[in-house]
């Protein structure tokens, strides 16, 4: 399954971002054209304070761009009410982040199944067998019932990958998932999303500086300075043409 | 969803303990005290309006509207008097009946009286009076039967007893004033003071006793007139009581339970006392002691731990004096064996112990004995005699005997009351005696009546209460003599009297004057007196004595001789001392006995008793009718009639009582409004912090797709959680403290006020479910409104915080 053949699920035109500390402005994206289509294991590089997270938080829909189109599985974000983007993030949307980010007090199973819970439209029986499925595939079906400070740092991302997939979204958004692991597991972690994106058709965009998960990526996408500065596609040689013009 | 928000909330606070530990322990206490303070007052304000509208209040009083003072039942010593009257009570009676909502309407009035007398003086000189002439009739009746020589007999040494018993009252009354005389300066005091200290000196004195059966009238006179007057001070009697319609007192009133004696009649004149009024002001002083001890302890306080107890004691002791007065040679004689033995059962006792490291006991016996404390004895200057010995010997005796403690008290109560109290002056009056009162007229004149003591009575639930206690119930026609009115009738009275005893030719204005002047001990004498100085006579009457009491006595007149039934051949007036010698030739004794008994035995209509001036009315509703709509009723008619009334509720009405009740409303309000004060400060601020502690959680949710509103719910869930889970434990050791506290009572500790509050010597709170439904609600309410700010908060977190650690 390549990239190209897929419809775009991501679209984002001429998008800049803003951040205004105090009276200075200080600009994190400056104009990116971005297309990612269906099923993509996508990686946005670049060095620390590029931009990466801010573009992730455009296209996971937890935060607007300040000029721009940014157009996420068919819906402009712009004209979307905090209620419809939430609503957004929940059904199509997954996260996973670079501290886990699990709810301390609930154990693993609960975790997962929070999502189902918001959404509300499965019964019990229903969201404890979609749970129970996910956590299988990610491993842990025997520690369900741990917390999180009960679970291992790599087990606690897997749970957060499960949490991220248990309402089977469009795209999954993962700010530098292996961050805080060891390399050994940050690779399981990666090999967990890959499956998951060749079993399930699952869309996985995140952001990471380390080369040996770019490596595992369909294709880069590299930031610097708020813009991309080039795009590269895995091992078959094939190269996109930046969308953005170069520095 | 609410499933896991609610476990969410239950392990955040589980993850937090110490703070859930304090929030908790907050709103628990907070629970508590609106659970307790809530129980408490509901009851109180039950037992309360139970015990005032079915006592004295009725559920509405009204009085006149526009009077100078504000109508109160219980005034307090700065609550002005002058509440006005309802001067046609008729017209008021019948308006206010006519309304559905009103059962009855009473005519009531308060007012204090004076009493004087009941001393022992008095009676101890009545009794050797009745002696005399006894004897004297006995002797010329009994001469011809020959069996009447051993009553004859006996009849003398009652007579020698009584008189010693009188000459010893003497005796020790002028050691008594000398003792005043000693520390108080000369110049201070008046002239008839230290002319009645000469004449009681004079009767101590032995000269004074030889002889005394022969010069027995002469000095009879001496002793009612110049000497026993200087024994009364201590006898003067305040008693509050209220004036109504009895009958219809009695029939609407039902806390009003006799216990002793009978109604009065109805339509009667009469008095009836209240226990704790007669208790407490009519009883001797040291049996009322002993009973106040035996009801301490049996409330489980001990003689040597608690000050009230010893006080009494002490008081006991010290007055030893108020046992041995009373007591005549013979009585002495029995009381002394009694004593001797209970006593001296605690010196063998002594003795046996000492025994172990003495081998004198009889030594060590004496020792014991002497460095008992014991009252100093009155001063002798003589070396001395048996008799003074014996006497002293009693003072130890009783004094010793009254120094109680926990192990002996329960025997020597029991034995007070079987070798003691039957040999005293019980009580100053009994149930038959007629009473004199005496009353400050609303016109400022003293006014005075006589009405017969006709039974005792309480007001259940109140038995204890000073305030309740001191209502005794008067008939209206006797209020009214003592308030001051004179009505149609009276004055028609007065000049049928005026006829039957002779008194033709003086002018009214001028026979009242004469005949009430001074010491106007007449019943029902309207008539200014003209001298309010304290009656020189003791004027508790026992019957046979009351036409005595139908005389009068005068500043400085002849001795009001006795004219009891049986002494109907009085002895003349001792000119000496003054008098009314316009009457010398009068035979006023018949007339004004005749006139005292018609009074006291006529029966008013109930015109008669409604007719005259009323102070104010207690108004009984019909079961279930509110309170507030009978008063805009009664309101309404009251305009439309022209009756001038004021109204207002029991609460209104107790004045002081109704005030502290709300005062305790306050305060319990206020401390309830300070902890949830703190408790919504305190939950407030740990909310908020925990929102600044879980930003990143709840951005993370918020990322994840939790709407706001969502967030909102969820702090909102964890506040009622928090609320539940320690309003429900509070409840729960609330509910358990009122059941616990309902079940053995909030003691009064004797306060008055709370005894009133409390309708009787102990409140019993009870449980409600609306008091627990109550503080839960409150408890809800309070941890609602110190989350609104945080949970705000929480929904302004946005999901990108999730993300902020991620550069």
């Amino acid at each position: 399954m390549t990239a190209a053949t897929q419809p775009p699920i991501v679209e984002l035109k001429g998008v800049h971002k803003v951040y205004k500390l105090g009276k200075v402005e200080v600009p994190a994206l400056k104009g990116i054209d971005l297309t990612i289509s269906s099923g993509e294991f996508a990686v946005i590089a670049g060095p620390s304070g590029s931009g990466k997270t801010t573009l992730l938080n455009l296209i996971g829909c937890v935060d607007v761009a300040t000029r721009g189109a940014v157009n996420v599985d068919g819906h402009d974000t712009a004209t979307l009410s905090e209620s419809k983007l939430t609503r957004l993030r929940l059904d199509r949307l997954g996260f996973i982040f670079q501290s886990f980010n699990l709810v301390g007090v609930l154990d693993a199973f609960d975790n997962v199944e929070f999502p189902l819970l918001l959404q509300g439209n499965l019964t019990k029986a229903e969201r404890r067998a979609r749970v129970e499925a996910i956590m299988d595939s990610v491993g842990l079906r025997d520690t369900m019932r741990h917390r999180p400070n009960e679970l291992s740092g790599g087990q606690r991302q897997r749970v957060a990958i499960a949490r991220a997939l248990v309402t089977r979204p469009r795209i999954v958004m993962a700010d530098e998932p292996t961050a805080n692991l060891d390399s050994t597991t940050g690779h399981q972690i990666i090999d967990v999303m890959k499956r998951l994106n060749h079993d399930e058709g699952t869309t996985f965009i995140f952001s990471t500086h380390d080369p040996k998960v770019m490596a595992q990526a369909d294709r880069s996408i590299e930031l610097i300075d708020g813009r991309i500065s080039q795009t590269s596609v895995r091992d078959d040689g094939r190269l996109d043409e930046p969308h953005s013009a170069l520095v | 969803m609410t499933g896991t928000l609610i476990r969410i909330a239950l392990r955040n606070l589980l993850a937090h303990k110490v703070k859930t530990a304090v929030v908790g322990g907050i709103l628990v206490m907070g629970t508590l005290m609106v659970l307790l303070g809530v129980s408490a007052l509901t009851s109180m304000d039950r037992a309360m309006s139970q015990s005032l509208t079915g006592s004295v209040s009725g559920h509405l009083q009204v009085s006149a509207a526009g009077a100078k003072d504000k109508f109160v039942l219980f005034p307090s010593p700065i609550d002005g008097t002058d509440v006005g009257e309802l001067t046609d009570f008729p017209k008021v009676r019948a308006e206010l009946e006519q309304l559905p909502e009103v059962e009855a309407v009473i005519p009531q009035g308060f007012d204090y009286s004076m009493i004087f007398g009941g001393n022992l003086l008095d009676v101890k000189l009545a009794r050797l009076r009745k002696l005399h002439t006894d004897s004297q009739r006995g002797g010329s009746e009994g001469a011809s039967q020959g069996d009447s020589a051993g009553a004859a007999v006996a009849h003398q040494a009652a007579f020698i007893a009584t008189r010693d018993h009188v000459r010893r009252i003497v005796e020790l009354l002028s050691v008594d004033l000398k003792n005043l005389e000693a520390i108080t300066d000369q110049t201070t005091l008046s002239k008839e003071t230290a002319a009645g200290i000469l004449d009681v000196r004079k009767a101590a004195l032995p000269e004074f006793w030889t002889d005394f059966a022969g010069k027995f009238e002469q000095r009879m006179n001496f002793l009612e007139n110049k000497v026993a007057v200087m024994a009364i001070g201590e006898d003067l009697l305040f008693i509050r009581y209220m004036g109504t319609d009895t009958a219809r007192f009695r029939k609407n009133f039902h806390r009003f339970e006799m216990i002793d004696g009978e109604p009065i009649p109805d339509g009667q004149r009469g008095i009836m006392l209240n226990r704790f009024a007669y208790e407490e002001f009519f009883k001797h002083k040291t049996a009322r002691r002993l009973d106040k001890m035996r009801d301490r302890i049996a409330e489980g306080y001990r003689v040597d731990a608690d000050d009230q107890l010893q006080d009494w004691r002490r008081k006991n002791v010290k007055q030893y004096k108020e046992i041995i007065w009373q007591l005549d040679a013979p009585s002495a004689d029995s009381v002394r064996a009694a004593l001797l033995k209970e006593v001296g059962d605690k010196t063998a006792r002594i003795e046996k112990k000492s025994a172990a490291v003495d081998a004198s006991p009889p030594q060590a016996a004496q020792a014991v004995a002497d460095t008992a404390p014991l009252p100093p004895v009155p001063p002798t200057p003589e070396p001395l005699t048996p008799a003074q010995s014996k006497r002293a010997e009693m003072v130890r005796l009783v004094s010793a005997f009254l120094d109680v403690d926990d192990d002996n008290f329960a025997r020597r109560y029991a034995l007070f009351y079987k070798e003691i109290a039957p040999k005293i002056l019980l009580y100053r009056a009994r149930v038959g005696d007629v009473l004199t009162l005496r009353g400050q007229g609303a016109g400022g004149y003293a006014k005075s009546a006589n009405v017969k003591i006709y039974g005792v009575f309480q007001f259940r639930g109140l038995e204890n209460s000073i305030l309740a206690g001191a209502v005794n119930i008067l008939d209206m026609m006797s209020f009214r003599d003592l308030y001051g009115f004179m009505t149609a009738d009276k004055v028609q009275e007065v000049r049928q009297m005026q006829a039957e005893a002779g008194v033709k030719e003086i002018k009214r204005d001028d026979a009242e004057d004469l005949f009430f002047g001074g010491d106007a001990s007449l019943p029902g004498n309207t008539a200014p007196a003209g001298d309010t100085a304290p009656a020189r006579k003791g004027e508790i009457k026992r019957p046979d004595a009351m036409a005595e009491a139908a005389l009068f006595g005068h500043e400085g007149a002849a001795p009001p001789e006795a004219v009891s039934p049986v002494d109907a051949a009085a002895a003349p007036r001792d000119k000496e001392n003054g008098g009314f010698d316009e009457f010398a030739g009068l035979d006023m004794k018949e007339g004004a006995q005749r006139w005292s008994e018609s009074l006291l035995n006529r029966v008013y209509t109930s015109a008669e008793i409604d007719g005259g001036v009323v102070r104010n009315a207690a108004i009984l509703l019909k079961a279930g009718v509110d309170e507030k709509d009978a008063m805009r009723a009664i309101e309404a008619r009251s305009k439309a009639a022209g009756l001038g009334l004021q109204v207002m509720n029991w609460r209104t009405a107790s004045g002081m009582l109704g005030d502290f009740v709300s005062v305790i409303y306050m305060v319990l309000l206020v401390a309830i409004l300070g902890v949830f004060g703190v408790a919504l400060f305190i939950i407030n601020n740990s909310m908020v912090l925990a929102t600044i502690e879980r930003t990143r959680e709840i951005g993370t949710m918020r990322a994840i797709g939790m709407q706001q509103s969502h967030v909102l719910w969820m702090f909102i869930v964890e506040s009622l959680v928090l609320g539940v889970v320690f309003g429900v434990l509070g409840s729960l050791i609330g509910g358990g403290i009122v059941l616990w506290i309902g079940s053995v009572g909030i003691p009064s500790g004797g306060n008055d006020t709370l005894v009133f509050l409390f309708g009787g010597p102990r409140l019993y709170p009870t449980l409600e479910m609306w008091h627990v439904g109550l503080s839960m609600v409150m408890v809800a309410l309070v941890t609602t409104a110190s989350t609104v700010y945080p949970a705000f908060l929480a929904t302004r977190v946005a999901p990108i915080e999730a993300m902020q650690d991620a550069e």
